[in-house]
Order: structure tokens, then C-alpha cells, then sequence
């Protein structure tokens, strides 16, 4: 058994890795759950992001924060067009899925070409800052990016419960013909919802740059246990997004100090085995 | 004449379903329309809404031609539809949807009232306010979906059905809720099977069979024809 300091230290670490599922997760969890449409692009988008980040970074020493001034603006714009095509050719939930795995396929594709399929790492001077407390380090870059996917969830969260936008949102979700007959206009706000959610991804990928290695296969690292946690914090709720990706992290990361490393993958599968057979209501 | 339908015809995919149906409402005016299963009396009233577009004739609204008029601004005109089995948001508390009824601008300038006026009415709905609607029983299910429609401030309201599946007391309810609507300044039209009570508040009635118009005038004067009584009264 590892000593109660490991476990600490595994339990913070976990945490502040779930942060990044949370961020991965609000996009796909927003779309799938307010628009059905399963949107698995935002992985691509991510990591196109991480790599104009990276791009920028490196090449123009550009500052990742002002990168992403400058990227997340044009993935939001990327997300309205997404809507644009699912608007027009009527896709729905189970062909999204398919079309946006085309593209994200697509996307790494081109990723590849440009940027080949070597690790690229974008150094900073603070990508290796920690801040110690007591016995534990607790990573800064980690740290702020759990701030800001909180932020990010429950500004959201505080949208779609206290607006009336978000509202109508949420009716929309569950009756879109009534919410229509009391004057919302679905389609706009659908295109908002899309742009956000796309606009979530490129946050994502600006901390992508910042504290993993990038190759363009690794697009997919992610996807299985972001799936679960989209899922596991239930569809539409972007607080359980955050909640959840939190949850699995600490869970994989006490896996892997008591287990070994390849235990991981199996706690995030089970926990979403055994809710989807509990209580699949919030599908 | 607020509302007046003119020929409309209206179906789903290829199939008919209403023809040549013609209709009014007057301002201040509750007009019925009875008619057995599968008459069409959804597929009308949802037209009137705009959930469905119809196909031909001309429905107008204040003078307004609904036929450019896009589903989700129909409310703006001062439509608003007590649909058929409710249809809340069943996922959201019974105060976020009443609030839904206020979405358009224009409604929402008259949220604090609106909603005073709707708790006036159904005060069990001011307790169960924080509650989501979906849990609520059949009859406080109704309530929500009226005075979600309230909320809209509307000109007219449409409703379908809203008897359907209550206990027998709150269906008299019902009733008395839909003479105070008129008497609050609302036109009403109301789709029934319960054809004692749809007449009993009625100024003005149709009868819709088949997807058609097969009679119209005071409800006196549609009770006393033998077809009707035979038909929906079953003597
Ligand atoms: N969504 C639909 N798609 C295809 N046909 C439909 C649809 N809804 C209704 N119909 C058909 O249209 C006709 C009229 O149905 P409608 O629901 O308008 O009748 P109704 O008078 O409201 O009946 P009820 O009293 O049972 O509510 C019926 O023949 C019905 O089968
Ligand atoms: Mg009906």
C-alpha cells in the first residue's frame, strides 16, 4: 500500500487531470444533450488548436493566452458553420456522430500532413511551475485550467438555469415544437449553443499545448474516457461535466498508485457500465 | 373577426387530414369545436398554432396573413396553445416553464404580473413552484400548461383537449378557468370530446367530423339537431 502522502498527491493530481476531461467534455456534453447532435470534432478542434497555439508559440512567440484571443474566436466560428450543415442537410443524432468522426478523422489528417506525426512539446517557462503545499505539488498550469473549466461549467450552468435563453434551450431540447410556439427561434440559438461549444474546444486545446506533448494521433487519448464522463455527468449539464471529469480523474489516478498504470482505463469504463445499467434516464 | 380560416386543408406527408375547413373567432368570443377521434381537431388547432403548416386556404390573425408568418412567431401575434396531453418540459421546474410562456419580449415586460395573475388563479402552483413539472399530478400538470399560455399574454388561446384524462371536479374547474380567460379579455377556441361542457361555455360551435366542417352555429341550436344528439349525446 503506498503511503499516505503518494495517495494525496495521486488524489490532487487526479483531480487537476479530470479538470481537462471537464473541459474537453462541456462541448460534446452541451451539443449532444441541448441539440442532439454528437459531436466528436471538438477532439480534432482541441488539438487543431493546441497546434496553432503550439504554431504560434513557437514560431512567432506568440503568448499562448493571446493565441487564444485569437484561436477560440475561430473555432466558435467553426462551430456556427458545423450547425450551418447540420441545419441544412437535417442530420440527425446517429449520422452527427458518424459526419463529425469523418471530419475529425479528416482534421488529423491534415494535422499530420502539416505538422508530421512527431511528438511536438511547446516549452514555456512556467510549464513546469508548482506551488507546494504542505507535503503536495500542485502544478500551476493544471491548477489554471481547472479554474478556468470551473469557471467555464458553472458559468454555463448559471446560463442555462438563470437565462432565458438558456431556458428556452433547455425546453427546446425536450419539446421543440412547443418551445417554437412560444416564440423561440430554435435555429438561432442553435448556432449559438454550436458556436460555444466549438469555442469550449479551442479553450481546451490552448492548455492541450501548454501541458501535453501533441502528435495527432493523441486526438484520440481522450475520447473513450471524455465519452464517459459527457455521459456519467449527464448530457446537457455542464456542471456535471466538471463534476464528473474530476471524479474519473481522481479514480484513474488512485487507481494507478495502488494498481498499476493499465488499471485506468478500467475504472472510468466501469463506472459508466455499471450507470448505464443503473439508471439510463438521463440519455 | 380576430381569427378567420378560410378553406384551409391540412395533412401530414401525403395524407390529408383536415379539408376545406373554414372557421372564426370573434374578440371575446369562446368558440368550440367538437368532434369524435381522429376528426382532425388536433390537426386544426395545431395549425392554428403554427406546429403545422397548412396546405391551402388562408388563416388569418388580427388581419395578419399566418401563411408568412413563421412557426415561432406566431406567439408575437398573440397566439398561444394549450397543446394536447400538456406537453410541459417535463425536465424543467413549473415556474421555468410558465417563465417559457414569457419568453417573447413583449411578455416578458409583464413577468411579475403575468405570474401573480397565473398563481391567482391555480395558488397549489405557487407551492410546487420549485418543483419540476414532470412530477406533478394530471390536473396540476394542466394548470402549468394553462398558465404557461397565460403567460404569453396572448389575444387567443387555443385549447385541446384540456379535460382529457381528469378527475371529474377538476374538469369543472377546467371550465370555469376557461370562462375567466374571456372574461380577462382573451378570445378563446377550445377543442373538446366532453361536448355537454364545450357547448355549455360556448357562444359559437362547429362540428368537425373526418376532417371536415358538417355543422356550425349557437350551441342551442346544434344541440336540438338529432344527428348531434344521437352522435354525442347518445340519445
Ligand atoms: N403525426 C401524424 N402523422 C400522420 N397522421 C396523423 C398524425 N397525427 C394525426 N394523424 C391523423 O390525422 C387524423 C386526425 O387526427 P387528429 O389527432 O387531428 O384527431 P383528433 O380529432 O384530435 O383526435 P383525438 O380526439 O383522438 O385527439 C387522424 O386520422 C390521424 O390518424
Ligand atoms: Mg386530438
Amino acid at each position: 500500500m503506498p503511503s499516505a502522502t503518494l495517495l494525496g498527491q495521486a488524489l490532487i493530481s487526479g483531480v487537476l487531470a479530470g479538470g481537462m476531461y471537464g473541459l474537453l467534455a462541456l462541448g460534446l456534453s452541451l451539443s449532444w444533450g441541448l441539440l442532439r447532435l454528437v459531436n466528436l470534432s471538438y477532439f480534432a478542434l482541441a488539438f487543431l488548436a493546441a497546434y496553432l497555439t503550439y504554431e504560434l508559440g513557437t514560431t512567432y512567440h506568440v503568448e499562448p493566452w493571446w493565441s487564444a484571443v485569437l484561436i477560440v474566436p475561430s473555432m466558435v466560428a467553426i462551430g456556427v458553420v458545423q450547425y450551418w450543415v447540420f441545419d441544412k442537410f437535417k442530420v440527425n443524432e446517429l449520422a452527427s456522430l458518424l459526419i463529425t468522426f469523418s471530419f475529425a478523422v479528416i482534421l488529423e489528417v491534415v494535422i499530420q500532413l502539416y505538422w508530421t506525426a512527431d511528438y511536438r512539446r511547446f516549452e514555456t517557462h512556467y510549464s513546469t511551475l508548482s506551488i507546494k503545499a504542505g507535503p503536495f505539488y500542485i502544478p500551476v498550469l493544471e491548477l489554471v485550467l481547472c479554474l478556468v473549466a470551473g469557471a467555464l461549467a458553472w458559468g454555463t450552468w448559471l446560463w442555462l438555469r438563470k437565462t432565458y435563453v438558456g431556458k428556452a434551450l433547455r425546453a427546446s431540447a425536450e419539446d421543440a415544437d412547443i418551445a417554437a410556439a412560444y416564440g423561440v427561434d430554435h435555429k438561432k440559438l442553435a448556432y449559438l449553443l454550436s458556436g460555444i461549444s466549438a469555442g469550449y474546444a479551442g479553450v481546451a486545446g490552448t492548455f492541450i499545448a501548454l501541458i501535453a506533448t501533441l502528435a495527432p494521433a493523441q486526438i484520440w487519448a481522450w475520447l473513450g474516457v471524455v465519452f464517459a464522463v459527457v455521459i456519467i455527468g449527464r448530457l446537457g449539464n455542464p456542471l456535471g461535466a466538471l463534476f464528473a471529469g474530476m471524479a474519473i480523474g481522481a479514480s484513474e489516478s488512485l487507481a494507478m498508485a495502488v494498481m498499476s498504470p493499465a488499471w485506468a482505463p478500467v475504472v472510468s469504463f466501469s463506472v459508466l457500465i455499471v450507470i448505464l445499467l443503473w439508471d439510463p434516464d438521463w440519455l | 373577426m380576430l381569427l378567420e380560416a378560410r378553406h384551409l386543408h391540412i395533412g401530414y406527408g401525403d395524407a390529408p387530414a383536415v379539408w376545406d375547413v373554414s372557421l372564426e373567432v370573434g374578440a371575446g368570443e369562446i368558440v368550440s369545436v367538437i368532434g369524435p377521434n381522429g376528426a382532425g381537431k388536433t390537426t386544426l388547432i395545431n395549425a392554428i398554432a403554427g406546429l403545422l403548416r397548412f396546405r391551402q386556404g388562408e388563416l388569418r390573425f388580427d388581419g395578419a396573413d399566418m401563411a408568412r408568418v413563421k412557426p415561432h412567431d406566431y406567439c408575437a401575434h398573440g397566439i398561444a396553445l394549450v397543446p394536447e396531453g400538456r406537453r410541459l418540459f417535463v425536465k424543467m421546474s413549473v415556474e421555468e416553464n410558465l417563465e417559457l410562456g414569457c419568453y417573447l419580449p413583449a411578455a416578458r415586460a409583464a413577468h411579475d404580473q403575468s405570474l401573480e395573475r397565473v398563481y391567482g388563479l391555480f395558488p397549489i402552483l405557487r407551492d410546487k413552484r420549485f418543483q419540476l413539472a414532470g412530477e406533478l399530478s394530471g390536473g396540476q400538470q394542466q394548470m402549468v400548461a394553462i398558465g404557461r399560455a397565460l403567460m404569453a399574454t396572448p389575444r387567443i388561446v387555443l385549447f385541446d383537449e384540456p379535460s382529457l384524462g381528469l378527475a371529474p371536479t377538476i374538469v369543472d374547474d377546467m371550465f370555469e378557468i376557461i370562462a375567466k380567460v374571456r372574461d380577462d379579455g382573451a378570445a378563446v377556441l377550445l377543442v373538446e370530446q366532453n361536448v355537454v361542457k364545450a357547448m355549455g361555455v360556448a357562444d359559437r360551435a362547429y362540428v368537425l367530423e373526418q376532417g371536415r366542417i358538417v355543422a356550425a352555429g349557437l350551441p342551442g341550436d346544434l344541440l336540438k339537431q338529432p344527428h348531434i344528439r344521437e352522435a354525442y349525446l347518445g340519445v
